[in-house]
């Protein structure tokens, strides 16, 4: 039925989608109504410390629930403009079962397209979230668990633990937790220190590199153990290479910050990778990537080169590039961009 | 206020040294009827000045925006299914068949020009929105969208006016400056045009698929990804057969023994859309003191001189809130041309700074009352059928 509709909405109506064509109609009856998400109410938000932010949601009831571990992509209006990013849910999914809600645990970036709005999301207003997504989840081993969590890491072990703890799951697998962060930057102690009231086989230590030393000093005690990691890069390849040396299964999820950009016009040059149909191109800051994409012999549609005409215009699926005739900066998630004034700035996937 | 006097001062000392080379390459413009007294003015502050207008206006795009194109939607579906039902109830009273024709008529107006051509220049891309962007929008006429797209905007928005280039100049069909050489068959080109405008839809469509052949076929440089012809006629088959099927046959099948009510409504609405988009389209770009350009005038061409050349190669028509909206905002051709991807509905609040800027450079502002524009088209289309 749901083909046939969009067949007919795309023959004759000339939209994409059935449920997109009749989607600013919805709105007014059902805000944040939109084809292809799936709607989500702020419960709360409320500040975990400094710079963590704690959002409680309330998926609407089509949203299939999400296993302990997985993220969703969160998207928000802001000033006109629908914002993604993508968050792990910090709880768990039986929580979901019983409260209709979950919880996303983030940290505030000043500079971000996002995070900085939470803080201005009433209580009530409508959003967006994706489906549940991501292979991060407790692994079926019987082996006792390691997990290695950095800063805002921590928030798919809290879900996991969560669920485990609650289904009485842990009780032949003793389960460590390393949680390492900067001073005073440690969330949910007080949720890990009830995990541990209620599950002997639990138990977990908080770390700061300053007093505790490296990852690696740590590690060698859980040999034989099945390890889990989520954090920054470098602390991920940290945890690989010593699993590697120890042969430790290891199962993880790692994220590459952001590069810090600073200036708006394209200093010294840099190269970065172009991540378009598969193939991976090298390209660099100063040319326009419609023109590298031409030098690499790149099938590309193009009309004026000065940025009238939207003749190139793609996709760009991730990465940040720079409006050459503004010295703009572009958000780094999803967006269309037109490759004749496009710069790159960070490593880039696109498509055309 | 103080910026542009800096960037006045700074400027100025610039464009002497300068101004030799684009004052000569100015030169050669020969315009229709030269109304800017062929005094060039200074490119470089005319640059800088156009460009901070749309800087100011492209920090105030935003949520209202946003909010303005979902309602304009908004308002063409609920017009497009209350005029596709009243059309049906016409047996009752013949009144509700004629509310119906003219609702019918006003969404495809909106469909055509505030949301669709508008959406389609990449006005709300920055929306992040799935269904309303350049890529993804298609529109309720003859036309195949990308193929539309392809072509409007690159060859009309960026060669606006340039005889040879810009082959909306006349459509092919009609001579309307001294730059063409006149034929018998432009004697007649006044019900050319009438032919033109009540079937205007499938002309902008035909002349769409045509161009592309025209224009891209003698450009071989490294396009091995532009459309080819074969693909570009199916689409025009395609989605023309489309729009006859969905107006002449589904909607009217669906109505069962309405069907000729029906049937005729559509027609009727199709035509009204035709004669509205046309005539204002032909209000912003042939009236009388519209200049033209020549293909030596765009190369190598300065950002001040696009400006220029844009600016001269349209007019604008005054008129009231809803008038403005059901021209897409075309009614500000002049703004539409030199910002082409700022939210229409901007054009009100750009158009008094645009003017002061045109008054400062002793340039033209071609506006005026609908029917001093409209005139002073059919003047110009009777004045050219003769050589």
């Amino acid at each position: 039925m749901r083909l046939l509709l969009n067949k007919f909405t795309d023959r004759i109506l000339h939209h994409g989608s059935w449920k997109g064509y009749w989607e600013v109609l919805m709105q007014q009856f059902k805000p944040a109504w939109r084809d292809g998400y799936f709607r989500a109410r702020i419960m709360a938000v409320k500040n975990l410390s400094t710079d963590m932010l704690e959002v409680v949601l309330k998926p609407e009831r089509a949203w299939p629930t999400h296993t302990a571990g997985q993220h969703i992509a969160l998207t928000i209006e802001i000033n006109g403009r629908l914002t993604t990013r993508v968050f792990t849910v910090a709880s768990g999914a039986d929580t979901h079962r019983r409260t209709k809600c979950i919880r996303l645990v983030t940290k505030v970036k000043a500079q971000g397209a996002l995070t900085p709005h939470l803080h201005s999301c009433l209580p009530n207003q409508w959003v967006n979230i994706s489906a549940p997504m991501g292979e991060f989840i407790v692994p079926k081993v019987e082996k006792p668990l390691l997990m290695i969590a950095g800063g805002s890491g921590i928030t798919p072990f809290i879900a996991m633990l969560d669920d485990a703890i609650e289904k009485a799951q842990l009780n032949n697998t003793p389960v460590h937790l390393l949680y390492f962060a900067k001073p005073n930057e440690h969330v949910l102690i007080d949720e890990l220190s009830a995990f541990q009231k209620r599950c002997e086989n639990f138990s977990y230590s908080i770390l700061t590199k300053q007093k505790d030393g490296d990852l690696e000093a740590h590690l060698s005690y859980f040999a034989d153990a099945h390890w889990l990691v989520c954090g920054p890069n470098a602390m991920y390849e940290q945890a690989r290479h010593c699993a590697e040396l120890i042969s430790a299964p290891l199962s993880s999820e790692h994220f590459a910050a952001l590069p810090a950009i600073n200036s708006s016009s394209p200093g010294q040059s840099e190269t970065f990778s172009l991540l378009h149909n598969g193939e991976t191109l090298t390209i660099d800051n100063q040319q326009s990537l419609l023109s590298q994409l031409q030098q690499a012999e790149q099938p590309v549609t193009y009309g004026c080169g000065m940025g009238i005409c939207h003749q190139c215009q793609c996709v760009k699926k991730r990465g940040v590039v720079r409006d050459t005739r503004t010295g703009e900066l572009s958000d780094s998630a999803e967006q269309l961009i037109q490759l004749c004034v496009s710069q790159a700035v960070t490593d880039l996937e696109i498509q055309l | 206020m103080t910026t542009s006097v800096t960037i006045d001062t700074q400027h100025r000392e610039e464009v002497t040294e300068q101004a030799q080379s684009p004052v000569h390459e100015t030169q050669k413009i020969q315009v229709a009827q030269p109304k800017s007294n062929g005094k060039k003015p200074n490119y470089e502050l005319l640059a800088a000045q156009f460009d901070e207008i749309k800087a100011d206006i492209k920090r105030k795009v935003g949520a209202e925006d946003a909010s303005y194109i979902r309602r304009i939607i908004l308002i063409q579906r609920i017009c497009e299914w209350n005029g596709r039902i009243l059309l049906m109830l016409g047996f009752i009273q013949p009144l509700l068949w004629v509310a119906g024709v003219l609702s019918l008529a006003t969404a495809k107006i909106l469909d055509n020009m505030e949301i669709g051509h508008n959406v389609m220049h990449g006005q709300y891309d920055w929306m992040n929105d799935k269904h309303i962007n350049s890529r993804r929008y298609e529109w309720d006429i003859a036309c195949d969208g990308s193929s539309w797209n392809r072509v409007h905007n690159y060859e009309h928005h960026t060669y606006t006016n340039i005889i040879g280039k810009d082959r909306d100049f006349g459509y092919g069909l009609l001579r309307l400056s001294n730059d063409f050489r006149w034929r018998v068959k432009n004697l007649w080109q006044f019900a050319t045009y009438i032919v033109l405008s009540v079937m205007f839809q499938w002309g902008v469509s035909y002349h769409e698929m045509a161009a592309e052949r025209v224009f891209f076929g003698k450009k071989k440089d490294n396009r091995k990804n532009q459309v080819t012809h074969s693909e570009l006629k199916k689409r025009f088959f395609s989605k023309g057969a489309r729009q006859l099927v969905k107006d002449y046959v589904l909607f009217p099948l669906l109505a069962g023994p309405l069907f000729l009510w029906v049937f005729t409504g559509n027609l009727i609405a199709n035509l009204l859309r035709n004669l509205w988009t046309s005539t204002i389209i032909f209000c912003g770009h042939f009236t009388g003191d519209v200049e033209t350009f020549k293909e030596e005038d765009c190369t190598n061409e300065t950002r001040g001189q696009w400006y220029y050349r844009q600016a001269l190669g349209s007019s604008n028509i005054k008129g009231g809130n809803l008038f403005h909206v059901l021209t897409g905002h075309l009614s500000f051709q002049i703004e539409h041309h030199l910002f082409p991807d700022i939210p229409a509905r901007r054009y009100r609040e750009m158009a008094p700074k645009v003017e002061a800027v045109f008054k400062e450079h002793g340039m033209h502002y071609n506006t005026g009352g609908f029917l001093k524009q409209y005139t002073s088209v059919l003047k110009r289309i009777i004045r050219y059928s003769f050589p």
